[in-house]
């Protein structure tokens, strides 16, 4: 049996079989959300190969338009420095630098070039939030 | 001492020693109607009737207790004693709160800090379940309550609150100020958790801070005003509850709350009590303030950051062992649902 259709049988059993057998309201409630919990954990789980895979996806595409978009003038040396450490590092951690220094960098790049740039990565953080609702909704 | 080396069972029996020690005439003193009342996010919360003998006579007062679980969802946001200040600031004027009694910060007491204050009359059902929604679909139909909930948060938004004493929240100055102290605050919350860094909620704050508007005018700030956090008594606002997250500051970040269709559950009525433009008209007669609703729309993407700071404390509480109650575990999910309100406002 694979380990996430083992939680969905767990939280079957604690949704079905012990919660509704708990006579203590607080009892009972951590007995659902336990169920809750571990059904969760099992879809993120399912999802987890191919989530990567596809955030893999989105990032190649990501930095590689976002070296198009740099193409389009000379950006500060702040935000080239993120923008190079984020495709290199490819972690949340430079993701959040590098719209940092978006932010930081508006004024310079001018309103056209920054809603550009800002959205070409809203598109991937929007396409990245679609994958984790679908288990977190 | 901690909270757990005073659980629950011992309690009732600690309370009734508190209180015989703060009431030194009273003889034979006891504990009616004592009940904990539904689990919260924050605080333990106790209701009784305290009965005892003097001077040949017996006498009763309804009390609530508030104790700190040492866990709360808001940490140190949440502090009891600031809560009690408030409430004594409040008690002199029009807005109905509960009269407070006694701070304990000696956790020697109950293992941790906790306050006694009067239990008013009233319910407070819950906005999320079928009864709750049933009970405000029927009391806005009568037509009292969403007058009062309109009425009682124009009076806190018009109080004196530097006559009242409330100058020690902090007032922030004329402009953006009270946005980025907001910001900071929830900025501050998400660094203490163990979270990684997210780009979406980065952009957030990135934004919130970008786009902060002008204050005009400061108020008292609840923070959280909405059904479930009032107490009703024959259809009218008895009390104003859950004092954690007031501050001073823009007037409309209350009712953007209220405008918000998170507080609302299978109704257009805001709060599930009050119809629009009924809100709308007796707020801004009672108050003479313009609800400008391009401000609330930014409050309302304020209120998604401090909704996922909210859930990333949560969770983290449950991950690092602070807290066994697994609804705090099951907010690292909700961050995601929130964050995916936040986008859309924001264009995505």
């Amino acid at each position: 049996m694979e380990h996430a259709d083992l939680l969905e049988r767990i939280a079957g059993t604690l949704r079905h079989d012990v919660g509704p057998a708990v006579a203590d309201e607080y009892a009972r409630t951590q007995a659902y959300m336990a169920a809750v919990v571990l059904g969760k954990l099992a879809a993120e789980m399912r999802a987890k190969a191919a989530d990567a895979a596809a955030d893999g996806a989105d990032l190649d595409a990501l930095f590689a338009d976002l070296a198009v978009l740099a193409e389009g003038g000379p950006l500060p040396r702040a935000l080239t420095g993120a923008l190079e450490a984020a495709a290199r590092e490819r972690s949340d951690a430079h993701l959040s630098r590098l719209v940092e220094q978006l932010y930081t960098a508006r004024e310079a790049l001018g309103a056209q070039r920054f809603d550009a740039l800002l959205g070409r990565v809203r598109q991937t953080l929007r396409a990245r939030l679609a994958r984790a609702l679908a288990y977190s909704a | 001492m901690s909270t757990q080396d005073v659980g629950a069972a011992e309690v009732p029996a600690r309370i009734r020693d508190y209180l015989a020690m703060r009431l030194p005439e009273a003889r034979d003193l006891v504990l009616d109607n004592l009940q904990r009342i539904a689990v919260g996010w924050s605080h333990e919360t106790w209701l009784f009737d305290a009965r005892w003998r003097e001077g040949g006579e017996t006498r009763t007062r309804g009390l609530c207790l508030r104790r700190d679980p040492g866990n709360a969802l808001l940490r140190e946001l949440s502090d009891l004693g600031e809560q009690f200040r408030v409430l004594q600031c409040l008690e002199a004027t029009p807005l109905p709160t509960p009269r407070p009694y006694w701070y304990e910060s000696d956790t020697a007491i109950l293992g941790r800090p906790f306050l006694v204050m009067e239990k008013v009359p009233g319910t407070c059902p819950s906005p999320w379940g079928r009864e709750g929604r049933a009970y405000y679909a029927a009391a806005a139909a009568r037509g009292v309550l969403p007058a009062s909930f309109t009425d009682t948060l124009a009076t806190l938004h018009t109080l004196d609150w530097r006559a009242a004493g409330l100058e020690f929240l902090g007032v922030p100055a004329v402009g953006t100020d009270f946005a980025h102290r907001e910001i900071a605050k929830w900025r501050a919350f998400i660094e203490q958790t163990d979270a990684p860094p997210d780009p979406l909620l980065t952009d957030l704050v990135c934004w919130l801070e970008a786009n902060a508007p002008e204050t005009t005018r400061l108020s008292l700030v609840h923070g959280a005003y909405r059904t479930g956090n009032l107490l009703i008594d024959d259809d009218r606002v008895s009390a104003v509850l859950d004092w954690e997250l007031q501050v001073i500051g823009d007037p409309l970040y209350d009712v953007a709350y209220v405008l918000s269709d998170l507080n609302r559950e299978g109704t257009e009525l805001l709060s599930n009590v009050v119809a629009r433009d009924t809100f709308f008209d007796r707020y801004e007669a009672a108050t003479g303030i313009t609800i400008d609703e391009d401000v609330c729309r930014y409050y309302h993407l304020l209120y998604a950051m401090r909704s996922a700071a909210f859930w990333l404390s949560a969770s983290d509480l449950y991950a690092r062992g602070a807290s066994s109650d697994l609804r705090l575990a099951r907010t690292a999910w909700s961050v995601p649902v929130v964050l995916e309100r936040a986008a859309r406002e924001l264009g995505y």
